[in-house]
């Protein structure tokens, strides 16, 4: 197999059947595939509880899948050498912490076969790069969830992997460190790296991502480009008309203005109508001030997704 | 694998339940000064006493860092982040195995160290009738060693079958009393004091004697307390079941924790 040509990862059918005790079963992946390639920021966009956790344990081989395979490029994820090529962030991670974050970082670079030179300049550049330099040296007992979700990226960064996978990446951060973090996968994205992370938080994806998949209960329900997505939401247009002074606002192509705004009047105009719309205008020689588009953003796609596939909704 | 040796080493460096332990070696400066309460026999009774503690400690240690290191990873939630990196399942419980090994290894010989120091101290205040053998000490202290390795062995095999540290702990402690049971129930079952009972019991005793582990042969104190010559062909052999038993164990560990889901 060419692995340079195999996607970054590719899951095929993937099921996972949790057993409880007394044949308590709960389903949490039914046959998912997907496919993420080369160089591509996918968003794993999913409410609490959909699958998007037990699909990337099945990614790191830390559970079994009941039933079908995964591949990160073009190495079965039963193999422990398709970690090699992996950087992979747990959710709400935790890392011994009698080690402090340059010894752990240590731990993490010599399993990844890293030389004692490299592992000395790598960690200087992602300790400085995560703002964990001061605290590099003080155990990680010591650290407060966001240091400690920082050590999590750093030491994907580590070893400079192709894939990186990113289970809630931005969970635990405050405003300052999400901005860090989507900063990294931009970065990432620059230099040609693979990045698929989950969240339940469209914005995130909105920012970063060049594809999304949306699961829900166990099942990809989508999976599109986010720009497609960005331009299939246009809904119509808020058009801005300036009024002459004292002048109530008209009524124009029988659209009445929601808002009067003292010299400015707002239509709402649906986009079926756009171009009668703006033939009024024109013909009554109104004076247009601004058009904007009215798009249901990411959230709204997401959310009209969940609730038609949630079945007691 | 070395990797995970000293991180398992360090961790127990700096565990807080190590040092706990470690003070109660503080004891051995009493022995000088409690060995002189017997009127006779002051240097057998040192020696009775240092090994004593030497293998109370290392079965403490054996039992605590054998049955909770693999569990604590587990309730941590360490195991998401270090069985996720490019390291087999096995060469993580090997690497677990070894680094808690080499520490009980290494406390022993500290511990070693302070036993003949304290018999040192006695047998010059009190010259015993027959010289001390100090080689026959040192083996004591070495087979010791061995069998808290051995106990170690199942202790990880007990982790890697259980989510609580109730098995790993209980079942090792459970192990130690049984293996050092074994020998004497094997030699009642076989006494003429036996013969009343019905062959199928003596058979089912027989072949537990098999299974399960037997420590005797690994207690050199009789040796070391009374310069009694050591039994090399035997000690030899208990060398070779050690390992064949230890390594037996450590597989069907690995077996068993490789297919352990990490949910
Ligand atoms: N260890 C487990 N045992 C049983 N059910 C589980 C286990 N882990 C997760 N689940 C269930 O599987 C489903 C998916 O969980 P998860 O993958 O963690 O979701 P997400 O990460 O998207 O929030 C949920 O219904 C959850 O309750
Ligand atoms: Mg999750």
């Amino acid at each position: 197999m060419n692995m340079d040509n195999s996607p970054a990862i590719a899951i095929e059918n993937l099921s996972k059947t949790y057993k409880g005790k007394k044949r308590a079963q709960v389903e949490a992946l039914k046959g998912m595939s997907l496919t993420v390639d080369q160089g591509e920021i996918f968003g794993f966009l999913g409410p609490n509880g959909a699958g998007k956790s037990t699909t990337i344990k099945c990614l790191v081989g830390l559970i079994q899948p009941t039933s079908g395979s995964a591949r990160i490029k073009g190495i079965p994820v039963t193999q422990v050498e398709s970690r090699r090529s992996m950087g992979y962030l747990p959710e709400n991670p935790a890392f011994y912490d009698y080690l402090s974050a340059e010894e752990y970082l240590t731990f993490v670079g010599r399993t990844y076969r890293m030389s004692a030179d490299q592992l000395t300049t790598r960690c200087r550049e992602v300790l400085r790069q995560l703002e964990l330099w001061d605290a590099r040296k003080r155990p990680m007992r010591g650290y407060s969830k966001g240091m400690v979700q920082r050590v999590g990226l750093a030491q994907t960064l580590i070893h400079d992997p192709d894939v990186y996978i990113l289970d809630e990446p931005m969970s635990g951060l405050d405003p300052i460190g999400r901005a860090l973090v989507k900063e990294i996968i931009i970065d990432l994205k620059r230099r040609g790296k693979s990045v698929f992370f989950s969240t339940h938080i469209t914005d995130d994806v909105e920012k970063v991502c060049d594809q999304v998949g949306v699961i829900v209960q166990g099942t990809l329900v989508a999976v599109d480009r986010v720009e497609t997505i960005l331009r299939s939401g246009v809904e119509g247009y808020q058009v801005h008309l300036r009024t002459p002074a004292g002048e109530p606002a008209a009524v124009i192509a029988g659209i009445t203005p929601d808002r009067s705004n003292g010299p400015l009047a707002e239509y709402a105009v649906p986009c079926a109508r756009f171009n009668a719309f703006m033939e009024a205008v024109n013909a009554a020689g109104a004076d247009v001030a601004l058009v904007e588009t009215k798009r249901r953003d990411l959230e709204d796609f997401f959310l009209s997704l969940v609730h038609d596939h949630s079945p007691h909704r | 694998m070395l990797n995970i040796v000293r991180v398992t080493l360090k961790g127990i460096f700096r565990d807080r339940v190590f040092h706990g332990i470690l003070a109660v070696a503080v004891v051995f400066l009493a022995i000088p000064s409690v060995s002189t309460l017997s009127m006779r026999q002051v240097t057998e009774l040192s020696i009775t006493l240092a090994l004593s503690l030497e293998s109370f400690i290392l079965l403490l240690l054996a039992v605590f860092l054998g049955g909770t290191s693999l569990w604590k990873d587990i309730e941590r939630r360490y195991t998401f982040s270090v069985l996720s990196l490019p390291i087999t399942r096995s060469r993580y419980l090997f690497g677990r195995f070894l680094g808690i090994a080499l520490f009980l290894i290494l406390t022993a010989a500290v511990l070693g160290a302070g036993a003949l120091v304290a018999v040192k101290v006695v047998s010059s205040g009190y010259p015993p009738d027959r010289p001390v053998a100090w080689g026959a000490i040192m083996a004591a202290v070495g087979f010791d060693a061995l069998k808290y390795v051995f106990l170690v062995a199942f202790a990880v095999l007990f982790s890697s079958l259980s989510t609580s540290f109730f098995l790993p702990v209980f079942g090792t402690i459970a192990i130690f009393l049984v293996g050092g049971a074994t020998q004497q129930v094997y030699d009642y079952v076989h006494s003429a004091a036996a013969r009343t009972m019905a062959p199928l019991v003596r058979q089912v005793a027989t072949l537990l004697y098999y299974l399960l582990p037997n420590f005797s042969s690994f207690d050199l104190k009789v040796n070391a307390i009374y310069a009694v010559p050591l039994d090399y062909h035997g000690l030899a052999l208990t060398v070779g079941y050690c390992v064949i038993y230890t390594s037996l164990l450590l597989v069907a560990a690995a077996a068993i924790f490789g297919r352990r889901e990490m949910k």
